[in-house]
């Protein structure tokens, strides 16, 4: 059983690897946004997250990561991760990149679902793309 | 031009990517099938991005147009 939900031919299945966090502030909002659009065609979407990935979707970090732009005002993560999960879009983590930062579940905001290494190659090879940031 | 008439207006100026999908996504899904939603956009991506959604989702654009400096679209529900 796949971990898309979709058996639906005409529904589109993409995924998108995020693996930048705090680091790289300018780099966390592009997945969210393009996945947001993504669902909102009508496409199954959910965005794997993986190195520091996780930090992304960790509490607290949607408040605490800002998307720089140029004269100011740049905007919280949490604005882009919001709209997201609002329209469907799934997150996913896997154990191993949780380890990597000292994570558990606990620390991962509401929704975020755990996959392992080979339920994401099943995905990888049942979308229709697969995107990596 | 043929008169169109919309069954719903959506105005989203000064909304930038993807919010102008977002909210035409949410907005189609409250007409019946066969009635036409108006959409009007600033997001200079909002043209080809409308023409992929409605290819995308199935939905029919009618028409694409520039007025006043907006983008304004007609869109009929299609399933």
């Amino acid at each position: 059983m796949s971990v898309w939900k979709t058996n639906d031919p005409e529904v589109k299945k993409i995924l998108y690897i995020q693996t930048h966090g705090e680091k790289d502030p300018e780099r966390t909002a592009t997945p969210f946004f393009l996945a947001t659009a993504a669902a909102a065609m009508d496409n199954e979407v959910a965005i794997y997250f993986t190195m520091n990935g996780p930090q992304c979707v960790a509490k607290g970090n949607g408040e605490k990561i800002v998307i720089p732009r140029k004269g100011g005002n740049g905007r919280e993560l949490k604005f882009f991760i919001d709209q997201a999960v609002e329209i469907g879009v799934r997150l996913l983590v896997c154990q191993p990149s949780l380890d990597l930062h000292g994570y558990t579940m606990d620390d991962m905001i509401e929704g975020v679902e755990m996959i392992g290494g080979a339920a994401f190659n099943d995905m990888a090879c049942d979308a229709d793309a697969v995107i990596g940031f | 031009m043929d008169v169109l008439k919309e069954d719903q207006v959506l105005d989203c100026s000064g909304m930038l990517c993807p919010m102008p999908v977002v909210k035409t996504s949410k907005a189609i899904k409250t007409l019946e099938v066969g009635q036409v939603l108006k959409m009007i956009a600033t997001d200079p991506g909002a043209p080809p991005d409308m023409e992929a959604w409605s290819r995308q989702t199935g939905n029919e654009l009618l028409r694409s147009t520039q007025e006043d400096g907006k983008f304004v679209f007609y869109i009929r529900r299609s399933k």
